[in-house]
């Protein structure tokens, strides 16, 4: 995402132009614009005329419009894109919408004030927000984390399952008999496919992709691997060999679902790629919130009421929160965490925010999206009975 | 509906089918203690008849319930067993040459794989390759999915299931399993290997703990390449006694338990003691053969009464027409000419023929392991982990349900919002635990504290558990899962849950929400 233009008071008051460029920008915008901001943004609106002798003219009109936002909608991923290998944070298909509906408050010669309208925000057309209540350090983070130069590292992942994958064919298990030479000819049938869905899904081209990882439980990524190489050799794709060659990492992760993904995550030879990344850190971080459970389970706390009463004793090592907490529609609750989240900054604490986008943010949200890791031993029940003699 | 288990009992206590049932101790009763299984039997009840559907059902049943009674007497009795063990040990070419000491192999097979073992520069399998037959196991040496095969002793068919043993494969293993009624545990006598599978890592604790938790209630254990340790008798016996008290504490009764000294290669105390190679070994034993203790196996009780559940766990194309499914019937009969629903789906399909023990046969009981063609029905609607059930008696379907739940050796407590892997026979689906109910007393079942924050390793707990999408992309809601509560059909009724690659729980469902 690019910055056009940031004026923001020290009060928190002014507004931010920013230029979304891909899917995960969007979900920035999402996450950035609240209920009662208000939202300048290109659109294209029908505009009707009544001539004097009663005909009616309809017309389309690009123009610009402020929005005084009532609801704001998030779809990931459109019909196009389901396929059964799915592109995770990437950029290379357009796939996410972004729709903001609300009244128009700004005066238009084809718009009349406190008529209804939604946006679709587009790739590479300015958004200017202006935020109702002035801006907080959480909002202006995410500004600055969502346009920090060269943050274009992305992760290209291939989720596959022979069993559940709409694209799949059935593989028949090995038998006494008949059944080998049917069962090898299905995993040929399924390398074919997964081929084709290799092409046709993953932008191998792109020069600024880091890595195409294979995982998988037991050797099929190595089986794959060398069937899509082979292949690519038979075809004569020169680019996807090479590419391969230079990228391809196979992973050994224990389940072929979704949320292994975050195992690949954690991976040595994914971590070393993306050390410096969101996407890593959060990861360990989760994991370390569950070690911590398992050894010390007085210094790993979560829910909202027991990490708000942490937060009062200044017992915060690493708060991990998720930012479904922060889009919350309800203000008061949404300043409730930016406040926790300060204080806890202002300790000298460690505060990671979660993506609800990615598996790991989403762990977190079934785990009530908030958690702990103390810097000293608490136990729960003393403080709540503390809390409850005050 | 009558109570689906009444019947049970009532054939359990007149029925010659189960002449075990007296000698030894009450199988019912050997179920995992912390689950609380045993449940209070009201012998009072008396059961009734299901209501006259047809009149060829009714004499379907007779002549089921006469023909399962007579095996032990005319007959000889089926059981299925799984044979399971850490990696390497053994597995496969014990079975491999079990086969062929009973003459399930012809010394031409035996003589091709040799060569072709031998070839590959991997000699050492030729045995393993009767039951590793696709061309990536042979490649790795390693057993990568179940392998089925049938042999026959004195006195029992035996359905063989060999399990993988390495970890990555479990799933596949869990799948053979729940088709299973007793267990080989194979293990590896050489020093250091014995205790690399069995400590923390190794298969064979988790292995024990899974056909456990699965029904499995009888065990065999072949102590394997005793000829690697000089057959020292004193290796054996310790082996034995560090088992022993693990398979107690797992939930297997000591009569139910067996202990055997084999070397699978050289053929030694799989049929008999009578070889050359064996002369070591007849030195201090002269007990039963491997052969010998499965000829004992007993036979487990037949619900015939319940409502059909076959639970696929193969489909592969027919070698004539129709699309072939088999698995085993976890309940009920079914026939030629029968109608079937298939679950999750709206589809049916029609029951062209069944075979037994690659046997074509006219109809199939609860218990058995049957191929089945159907014909009247796309393959596509036909997927692994998918349940037969008959169009009037469905299997409900479950994406939220409760369950009593035992937690095995882990080092991550479980929180509430926990990511898992649900198991349930041969499908896998990713799960979150979704509440945290109560823990519950080992023993008594009682509630000891509700709405716990966090479950650690040993508790037993109630748990409400909810499916998961199953990818990234496409629709967000969960697919439900044919599942039935453990009251109503036990085999339906057992889950596994793993996590990160190592199994953490084991339960049965409660209740089913939808």
């Amino acid at each position: 995402m690019k910055l056009v233009g940031k004026f923001v008071d020290k009060h928190g008051a002014g507004h931010v132009s920013l230029r979304p460029e891909d899917d995960e920008d969007m979900w920035h915008l999402y996450n950035l614009i609240q209920k009662g901001d208000s939202v300048r943004a290109p659109a294209i609106r029908r505009v009707q005329k009544t001539s004097a002798t009663g005909s009616i003219e309809s017309q389309r009109i690009r123009l610009n419009l402020t929005l005084e936002v009532t609801n704001i909608e998030f779809s990931s991923f459109s019909a196009a894109a389901e396929q059964s290998s799915s592109t995770d944070p990437s950029g290379s298909n357009n796939s996410a919408a972004l729709q903001i509906a609300g009244r128009v408050i700004s005066e238009n010669p084809h718009v009349k004030l406190g008529a209804f309208h939604t946006l679709d925000i587009e790739a590479n057309r300015d958004v200017r927000i202006e935020k109702a209540d002035g801006w907080d350090s959480i909002a202006l983070s995410r500004v600055n984390e969502a346009t920090v130069p060269g943050r274009e590292q992305k992760l290209v992942q291939s989720t596959y399952d022979p069993r559940h994958s709409p694209d799949i064919v059935p593989i028949p298990r090995k038998a006494a008999a008949s059944g080998s030479s049917q069962h090898e000819k299905a995993l040929t049938k399924f390398y074919g496919t997964l081929y084709d869905a290799f092409i046709r899904h993953i932008p191998f081209g792109n020069v600024g992709l880091k890595a195409i990882v294979f995982a998988s439980p037991g050797w099929v990524r190595d089986s794959v691997y060398d069937y899509v190489m082979q292949e690519a050799g038979r075809r004569g794709e020169k680019v996807l060999q090479r590419a391969l060659k230079e990228k391809g990492v196979r992973i050994h992760i224990s389940s072929p679902h979704v949320h292994s993904l975050v195992e690949v995550l954690k991976s040595p030879e994914i971590a070393a790629q993306l050390k410096e990344t969101k996407f890593a850190r959060r990861g360990i971080t989760l994991d370390k919130f569950h070690k911590m459970l398992a050894t010390d389970e007085l210094r790993a706390w979560y829910g909202p009421d027991h990490v708000v009463l942490a937060a009062d004793r200044g017992a915060i090592g690493t708060l991990l929160i998720s930012d479904e907490l922060f889009r919350a529609s309800d203000p008061v609750t949404r300043k409730k965490y930016v406040a926790l989240v300060e204080s806890v900054q202002q300790k000298g604490g460690d505060a990671v925010i979660f993506s609800s986008m990615h598996e790991s943010g989403q762990q977190l949200n079934q785990l009530s999206g908030i958690a702990a890791i103390l810097t000293f031993p608490l136990d729960v029940e003393v403080v709540e009975a503390e809390e409850a003699g005050r | 509906m009558t109570g689906p288990s009444t019947p049970t009992k009532l054939g359990m206590n007149r029925g010659p089918s189960t002449p075990a049932r007296g000698i030894g101790v009450d199988q019912r009763t050997l179920d995992l203690s912390g689950l609380n299984l045993t449940e209070k039997e009201d012998r009072s009840a008396i059961f009734e008849e299901a209501p006259k559907t047809r009149f060829a059902r009714d004499k379907l049943l007779e002549e089921a319930k006469k023909v399962i009674d007579s095996e032990g007497t005319e007959r000889k009795k089926e059981v299925s067993l799984v044979v399971i063990g850490h990696v390497d040990a053994g597995k496969s070419t014990l079975m491999g040459r079990m086969l062929y000491e009973l003459g399930r192999l012809d010394e031409k097979t035996r003589l091709a794989n040799e060569r072709g073992s031998n070839k590959a520069g991997k000699s050492s399998f030729s045995w393993a390759w009767s039951l590793d037959g696709t061309t990536e196991e042979r490649e790795r040496g390693i057993t990568m999915d179940i392998a089925l095969q049938s042999m026959s002793t004195p006195h029992r068919h035996i359905t063989i299931l060999d399990a993988p043993g390495h970890k990555d494969f479990i799933p596949n293993m869990i799948s053979g399993a729940s088709q299973a009624d007793c267990a080989l545990l194979v293990v590896d006598a050489a020093t250091g290997e014995f205790e690399a599978g069995f400590d923390r890592g190794g298969q064979t604790r988790e292995h024990i703990l899974l056909v456990r938790s699965l029904g499995v209630s009888q065990v065999v254990v072949a102590i394997n390449k005793l000829d690697q340790v000089q057959w020292s008798k004193s290796r054996y016996d310790e082996i034995c006694d560090f088992l022993r008290p693990f398979l107690v504490q797992s939930g297997f009764h000591p009569s139910k338990t067996r202990f055997v000294p084999v070397a699978a290669m050289q053929g030694v105390n799989l049929v008999s003691l009578d070889e050359d190679a064996a002369q070591e070994l007849r030195q201090w034993y002269n007990g039963p053969t491997l052969a010998d203790h499965l000829d004992q196996l007993d036979a487990p009780a037949r619900d015939i009464y319940t409502p059909l559940r076959i639970p696929i766990s193969n489909v592969f194309k027919g070698s004539t027409s129709g699309t072939a499914v088999s698995g085993r019937l976890c309940g009920g009969v079914v026939q030629v000419g029968e109608r079937l629903r298939v679950l999750p789906g709206d589809e049916t399909a029609a029951v062209k023929l069944i075979e037994v023990k690659d046997e074509s046969v006219p109809w199939a009981a609860a218990g058995m392991n049957a191929t089945l063609y159907l014909t009247s029905i796309d393959p596509v609607h036909l997927n692994i982990g998918n349940v037969l059930c008959p169009p009037t008696n469905l299997v409900p379907l479950a994406t939220t349900f409760t369950a009593r739940i035992i937690i095995f050796d882990i080092q991550i407590p479980i929180t509430c919002g926990a990511s898992i892997e649900l198991f349930h026979h041969s499908r896998d689906v990713p799960a979150t635990i979704t509440n945290l109910v109560s823990t519950l007393d080992r023993a008594s079942g009682s509630i000891i504290k509700k709405k716990p924050r966090v479950l650690t390793k040993g508790t037993s707990a109630e748990v409400q558990i909810t499916l998961r999408t199953q990818s990234l992309s496409g629709p967000f809601v969960a697919r439900p899962i044919p599942l039935e509560s453990f009251s109503v059909n036990k085999d339906m009724g057992r889950i596994l849950l793993r996590r990160g690659g190592e199994t953490i729980g084991a339960g049965i469902v409660l209740e089913i929400f939808g």
